[in-house]
Order: structure tokens, then sequence, then C-alpha cells
């Protein structure tokens, strides 16, 4: 049998138990909405501007172990023919030299180091590779040689056109990776991020097809 | 019951004591890395492979101001450079074992690493199937104010650390006067013949 004590006090944490209900509810309600008004608005990350500089062609970017002098740019339009599709690339004429101090060996240019930025909120489009030396694909550039003139082509829409493009130039670093996570303490050149973005005034060219 | 009894507290002195002492007994590290036997020689010398029974020969060296493959058509313009091409005809020879795929550098005394030409369908350096010889030629683009001690490294690449040969060939160039000398007498051209493969005798 239970004393009219413990009947009161089951009573008052009753009470107290539910005083605040709606208060609590009302509150864990606006969490979840402030929550779905900053996902809906973009995040929560700070939106930064460009934070490298924009530097307008002819210029020269030293950008990880390749110094690039920029000259032109080209859309180069391949007509439709019977076989294939209309397609237009833009290309980047540069002259690049190898300025790797670290460790003077001879490298090619990776695809990776370069990016056409569209801007506009479209995603950048990666390059299909350097050719140097006459249009040799994945030509290696000798430490201490004088520059050798390169080009890098990146894949645009068939009627792609455009008074100024933006091609975003990126960096390696030579330092090694974390020795604390047991990784070799080597540095070696890697870690790539953005140097400098290089505006070019492209020309519409047309390839009827002489080089294929 | 004691529970440091001195004979427990011997025996506790006694382990750190055997571990300083097994650190004093490890031999001083001879080598940058202990599965790697650095094979060194000359041109002409064969150099052996370790447990592969394959062995790798330079047969010649030729420097040159420009290169061409020799099956490219007649109107195909030939590889210039602003520095100089230098060509390394070698002869390997192929054991029961396959070596390791090699990676082929030049290393030179002023600290450059050069690699293989692009663009040449036909330099390259690799092993024929067992049983077989092979003849080739690789070609670097170098830098001739940095020759002097120019070495021929074939490091192989590994997917696991085994026991390994690194070979090294001196190309024969002690001073700056010869590397001079060699960039002086550079033939104006020269035709990279597609590689050869002959049983080995």
């Amino acid at each position: 049998m239970e004393s009219l004590d413990e009947v009161i006090d089951a009573m008052i944490a009753d009470r107290v138990i539910h005083r605040h209900r709606r208060i609590w509810l009302l509150v864990i309600a606006l969490v979840v909405v402030a929550v779905l008004v900053v996902l809906a608005t973009g995040g929560w990350k700070e939106k930064k501007g460009r934070t490298v500089p924009t530097l307008t062609a002819p210029t020269t970017v030293t950008a990880g172990r390749f110094e690039y002098s920029f000259t032109k740019a080209e859309i180069v339009q391949t007509p439709k023919t019977e076989y294939d599709e209309a397609e237009s690339k833009l290309k980047v004429y540069f002259d690049a030299k190898n300025v790797d101090t670290e460790e003077h060996e001879s490298v090619s240019i990776d695809s990776q180091l370069m990016l056409f930025v569209p801007g506009h909120g479209e995603e950048n489009v990666e390059s299909d590779g350097a050719s140097c030396h006459d249009d040799k694909i994945g030509w290696v550039l000798v430490y201490g040689l004088p520059p050798e003139s390169c080009s890098m082509t990146f894949k645009v829409a068939p009627d792609f056109k455009a008074d100024v493009v933006e091609i975003g130039v990126l960096q390696e670093h030579y330092e090694s990776d974390n020795e604390a996570l047991g990784a070799n303490d080597k540095p070696y050149w890697h870690n790539e991020d953005a140097a400098a973005v290089v505006r070019l005034s492209p020309k519409v060219v047309i390839d009827a097809g002489e080089n294929k | 019951m004691k529970l440091y009894r001195p004979a427990t507290i011997l025996v506790g002195v006694l382990f750190v004591l055997i571990g300083g002492l097994t650190r004093l007994a490890t031999p001083d590290q001879v080598y940058d890395e202990q599965n790697i036997k650095v094979v060194h020689g000359t041109i002409g010398e064969p150099l052996d492979y370790e447990g592969t029974g394959s062995t790798v020969k330079v047969t010649r060296i030729k420097f040159a101001r420009s290169v061409l493959d020799s099956s490219d058509s007649d109107g195909k313009k030939p590889l210039e450079t602003n520095g100089i091409y230098v060509a390394i005809e070698w002869d390997a020879i192929r054991g029961d074992r396959k070596p390791d795929l090699t990676n082929a550098t030049l290393q030179a005394d002023g600290g450059s690493v050069y690699q293989p030409v692009e663009g040449l369908s036909h330099s390259g350096l690799d092993f024929p199937d067992a049983g077989y010889a092979k003849t080739g030629t690789v070609v670097f683009e170098i830098n001739p104010a940095d020759m002097k001690g120019l070495t021929l490294e074939l490091r192989p690449t590994m997917l696991f650390n085994v026991y390994n040969s690194d070979i090294t060939v001196d190309l024969g160039i002690p001073t700056e006067a010869i590397a001079q000398q060699m960039v002086d007498g550079a033939v104006a051209q020269y035709i990279v013949e597609d590689a050869v493969t002959r049983v080995a005798s």
C-alpha cells in the first residue's frame, strides 16, 4: 500500500516532467528548421573568392617544378564529316621549362597540372594531356635545357565560344608524407594545389582535317 | 605475500640490460637498402641480375644532335634538341626467371637524373622470353652542361621488397673535357633501329 507521500511525490514528478514539454518541443523544432534553412541556402561553409592571382596572357607562371610562359589559345573546331560528329577543343600554347631544383630530374608535364575553368558554376574541365616538341605527347622536359614550346588541349562543347578563357595552373610541392603515420620521410613532388589562373583570348581555328 | 622480492627486481634489471646489449650488437647499417645488390660495371661488361640468370650489357653509346626511328616514313622530320641525345645500345640475355621490370635512368655527377625520350617508338630497354637474347637502343635527351660521370642505372621496380639487383653502368665520361669532346664529336643524326631478338647461344 503506497503512502500519501509517495502519491504526492509521483504527482509532483509528473508535473515537473510535463511542465516545459511544449517549450522543449518548440526548441527542437526550431533547431530542425534552422538546419534545413542552412542546408537549403548552400551550407555553413564560408564562400571565399579566388585566393590565387589572376593573370592575363602573355605571362609567366612558376608552379612546382615547371615554369610556363603562356602565349596564346585557340578553339580548334573540327567540322562534321560523314564519319565523325563535329567537335571542338580548346588548345592552350605555352613554353615550358623544367625548373626542378630539388631533384634535377627529367619529367613530362602531367595532364592534371592544368584545368580549364569555365566559371558560372560549371565544373572544371580536365586536360587531355600536354604535348611538346612538335606535338609529341608526354615529351620529357630535361632540367637545365631551354624551354620547349608545348600545348595542352581541353575538350569543350562543339559550339563553344568565348572571348576570354581561364586556365587554372596547379603546382606540386616537394614534401614528404607524414612520417608519424609510418610513411617514408623522403620528400617528393606531389600535393598539387592552385598556383594561378591565366586569362587568354582564344582565336577560332577550323581544322579541316589535313592533320588527320 | 611480498610483491617485490629481490629476485623479481633482478630479473627486471636483467631484461633491460639484455635489451641494451642486443642494440649494441647489431652491426652498423652498411647499405641504404638491404635488399638491393648494386652491380657496377663499364661499357662492354655483361652485368648479372642476381638470381635470374639474366645479364645486360651496354655495347656502345653514341652522341647525336638529332634522332629518328628507322621505321619512320621519308617525309618525317627527325627529333631535334637544344641539348644532346645519347643513344645507348644494349644487349640483354634472358635467364629462366624474368628480371623485374627495370626503369632506365641516366645520372650525372651534377645531380641531374635523365629519363628516356618519349616519342621514339624503338627506344626502350626490356628483356625477351627465356632462352632468347635481345639487342636494342634506349635514347636520352641530356644537358651538355651536366654530363660528367654519366651513369646508366637500371633499377627494378618491385611490388614486394625482394632481393634484387640495381645495375649501374659507367659510361666513361670522367671529366668535363671528355664530355665536351663527346658533344663536339656528336653525329648529326642517329637512326634508332628496332630491337632485335635472337636465340641466346
